[in-house]
């Protein structure tokens, strides 16, 4: 177990340090931010200050070994455009994104896994239709039009909520809802199809011939085996919880991490978008982390495996 | 020491809970908010710094020059922190200093705040003005420090290229003199760069970055809070010297998407939204209460040539180019025809330096072919660095742009680009990119040689050199005869829009703002919004 563990944490570090190492080169490959802070109007010689003040003018690889150095020294660096500690200008948008995305992911979860069991457990029925087309409805329609869409219809056309803006938890409700509709779309038919398939397996039958009770076998057998495809999907929504509102953050006008990326990728404050980055992979790997060690939780088989040695 | 007394502290518990009629009354004047794009490009209100057509919509509310434009009325200068103004010579301006006009700080403005507006602590760093001079305050664009970042130097050179000194000549006047003869003086001292701040403001800021994003200024409304990318709360300063603000606070919020602008206009959480979308125009007029208002500004749209490519170094591909655009179609098909096509780089205000018999090149396919032809242009890729719409129909006018040229053969390939930076990124050829110029004063100095003369950015920059153009452009900036400028002017756009084209002016830019009809307010021929008292009513 103790081995599978480190194994698990060798790569989580790995798939980090690729992502730092990844972020680091593309934004140094798309844009010159010396001259995008600076503005086009500074003369030549302000603009070469500039890099050389940010070491901008060293090689790539040195300035990487540097960036390299201080991020395991806990120094994600500065903002160019702002003067001030990345990690402070990040850490400031962090509740408000959360504001959504944890509302939202209660949303995903709370409606989409219990619509998804019902319509596996009344398969072809009329309800399971219809839930299946709201679910394909759900995650069909990108964001910003079902944003728009509720913002016209809530705010503009009953003028029941603010049409985007903070302040309030009213101005949470529909990007609350906006992210939430299109992940319990996806939950729904995820936890359908992974029902449907452990409904159809022997022991189900076995269970049921058995005169388990139907409430008993889908509770006991089906819903903990079926729980594994749920649980990955469920993990790569709390891997977002970050950084996964850019574009409702966009149409709300709601100042999370979401924008400040915006912002920050825009203007090519290095700092600022490779510290955002870094806490979206750190979050997705911590999650992805935890989804395997609930894997062996929920399956036995692969405690076992685990147990006995296996990677 | 002075004893305070049980009987003294009791006194004053009493008089601070007793009601006082003044402190009291609640302010009745309304608040706004303004939904707009962005409030300012660098999150800084120094307009020596934040030189952005977004920046000028907000700075009107919380800073003033000595001379003011009138941008609803008839675009002239009129007084502004200055009662009135007189040429001593070629060089020099003498302005009469308006009285009793007090800093959001309280202090009254001196002769003092003004030479301080214009000297090296505000403006060119402690290299002075001399071109070339800059101090680096910080590299984090004067987060620390309280030195002018060296944009800052940078654009006051662009503002101000003759600056010499400007000098306190008694209590309440003061001279702007300038190092060499400029007839242009006068809307020079009227441009935004020139407002002016209260040195003890600054001197108390804990640094220039603490300064750029809450300056104390004199307008009508002080700054109350700003929090970059979100939004600025402006306060009515009762002290203003024109009298009472007419609102109690205006909030500027930041509303990327067009859409989301409108929508919250719509259900009543924006009382403005600004940066609407012509199409855009209709659907929000259908709304009794709402209306749009807004027309052509003094900004003009240029396609603008870099003509260092292997391709546009022959000047008669340029006015191919020039000739293939039916700029009609692009007015009439994407502005609903609210817009219009200028005579060239210029506007009527120019008053007597306006070239009225002027126009931009003619809708000529045929003679573009037959340029090109001569050329011995064989159909090689051109690229257009073209940005997402950062202005209004930017990139359908692209688009309309690239199949006009490419109906005289004229083979422009767009290549998107996330930002300036990568517009001007000389690591790969540049040949076509998109501009807008405005006329910030009533001459031609304002635009064409602010925007193409020697100090202008596409030269800074380095994508075009005419030699004649920029001797002409020095003559147009130091010359005080009127004729003669008037003669400069005009060969300066026979060489920049016909000979060997810059740029080539598309048409006119307008802006629209969608607002509550209840509130009787009129746009200006600008980005500029103007809140004060004679502009505000309910």
């Amino acid at each position: 177990m103790l081995r599978y563990l480190a194994t698990r944490l060798l790569r989580a570090l790995l798939t980090i340090a690729m992502v730092v190492t990844f972020a680091f080169v593309v934004l140094r490959l798309s844009g010159d931010p010396a001259l995008l802070i600076m503005s086009v109007d500074a003369p030549p010689e302000a603009v070469e200050a500039f890099r050389t003040a940010w070491g901008l003018d060293e090689s790539l690889w040195v300035q990487y070994v540097k960036y390299f150095n201080a991020i395991l020294h806990g120094d994600l660096g500065r903002s160019m455009r702002d003067g001030r500690d990345a990690i402070q200008l990040v850490a400031e948008r962090i509740p408000a994104t959360l504001a959504l995305t944890l509302p939202a992911l209660a949303i995903k979860i709370g409606i989409g896994v219990p619509a998804g069991i019902y319509a596996a457990l009344h398969r072809n029925s009329l309800t399971d239709r219809v839930v299946m087309t709201l679910a394909v409805m759900g995650f069909t329609v990108p964001s910003f039009v079902l944003g728009l869409l509720l913002v016209l219809v809530f705010a503009v056309q009953l003028g029941w909520l603010p049409s985007g803006g903070d302040g309030t938890w009213r101005h949470a409700v529909l990007p609350v809802v906006t992210l939430g509709v299109g992940g319990a779309a996806v939950l729904a038919r995820f936890t359908r199809s992974a029902m449907l398939e452990v409904l159809g397996q022997p022991y189900i039958r076995t269970a049921s011939a058995k005169g388990v009770p139907w409430h008993a076998v889908v509770r006991g057998h089906a819903l903990p085996n079926a729980a594994i495809p749920t649980v990955t999907i469920v993990g790569f929504m709390v891997g977002s919880l970050i950084a996964g509102a850019v574009v409702v953050e966009s149409v709300f006008s709601w100042p999370g991490v979401g924008r400040l990326l915006v912002v920050a990728v825009a203007n090519r404050d290095l700092a600022v978008v490779q510290c955002i980055l870094l806490l979206v992979a750190i979050t997705m790997v911590s999650s992805n982390f935890v989804v395997d060690l609930l894997y062996g939780a929920l399956d036995p088989r692969l405690r076992q495996s685990r147990a006995g040695g296996a990677g | 020491m002075t004893k305070l007394t049980r009987r003294a502290a009791l006194a004053g518990a009493a008089a601070l809970t007793l009601p006082r009629p003044g402190l009291a009354q609640a302010d009745q004047r309304p608040a706004i908010t303004i939904a707009v794009q962005k409030v300012v490009n660098s999150n800084t209100l120094e307009m020596a710094r934040e030189q952005s057509n977004v920046g000028s919509r907000v700075f009107g509310c919380y800073a003033e020059m000595l001379i003011d434009t009138d941008w609803i009325g008839d675009l002239s200068l009129r007084p502004g922190l200055a009662t009135a103004w007189r040429r001593i010579d070629d060089r020099t301006v003498e302005l009469d200093l308006r009285q009793g006009v007090r800093f959001h700080n309280g202090d009254v403005m001196t002769a003092e705040d003004v030479v301080f507006s214009f000297g090296p602590e505000r403006l060119w760093g402690a290299g002075g003005q001399q071109a070339g001079a800059t101090l680096f305050s910080s590299s984090a664009a004067g987060a620390a420090g309280k030195a002018p970042p060296p944009e800052v130097p940078a654009i006051a050179r662009r503002t101000y290229p003759g600056f010499e000194r400007i000098e306190i000549v008694r209590p309440g006047v003061v001279r702007f003199v300038n190092r060499t003869p400029d007839v242009t003086l006068e809307g020079r001292i009227a441009r935004n760069v020139g407002m002016i701040g209260s040195q003890r403001g600054f001197a108390e800021a804990e640094s220039w970055l603490a300064w750029a994003r809450k300056p104390i200024g004199t307008g009508p409304y002080r700054v109350a809070e700003f929090r970059p990318d979100r939004d600025l709360v402006l306060e009515a300063f009762d002290e203003y010297w024109g009298g009472r603000p007419p609102l109690r606070r205006i909030r500027f919020v930041e509303v990327p998407e067009a859409a989301s602008r409108v929508n919250g206009l719509l259900s009543g959480e924006y009382d403005f939204a600004c940066d609407v979308n012509p199409d855009q125009i209709v659907d929000i007029e259908r709304n009794l209460r709402f209306e749009v208002v807004g027309s052509t500004i003094t900004n003009h749209r240029l396609t603008v040539f870099d003509t260092n490519h292997p391709q546009l170094r022959d000047a008669r591909v340029r006015r191919a180019f020039t000739h293939s655009i039916d700029r009609q179609v692009i007015v009439d098909s994407l502005w609903a025809g609210r817009t219009a096509v200028p005579k060239g780089l210029q506007w009527e205000y120019y008053g007597e330096m306006f070239q009225a018999d002027w126009s931009v090149p003619a809708f000529d396919p045929a003679e573009a072919r037959r340029l090109l032809g001569e050329a011995g242009y064989r159909g090689d890729p051109i690229p257009y660095r073209l940005l997402n719409n950062y202005y209004t129909n930017q990139t359908a006018t692209a688009q309309i742009l690239v199949e006009m040229w490419r109906q005289v053969g004229l083979n422009v390939q767009i290549d998107m680009k996330e930002n300036w930076g990568q517009i001007f990124d000389r690591n790969s050829p540049r040949a076509v990119r998109d501009w807008s110029n405005s006329a910030v004063f009533s001459d031609p100095v304002s635009s064409i040689s602010a925007s193409f003369g020697p100090q202008g950015q596409s030269q800074q920059v380095g994508e075009s050199r005419n030699e004649e153009f920029n001797r002409l452009s020095v003559e147009l900036e130091t010359s005080t005869d009127r004729p003669r400028r008037r003669v400069v002017f005009r060969r300066m756009l026979e060489i920049a829009e016909r000979e060997d084209p810059l740029y080539t002016v598309l048409h006119q830019t307008a802006t629209f703002t969608a607002k509550r009809k209840d509130i009787r307010w009129r746009a200006a021929q600008a980005f500029l919004m103007d809140f004060r008292a004679s502009n505000w009513g309910v």
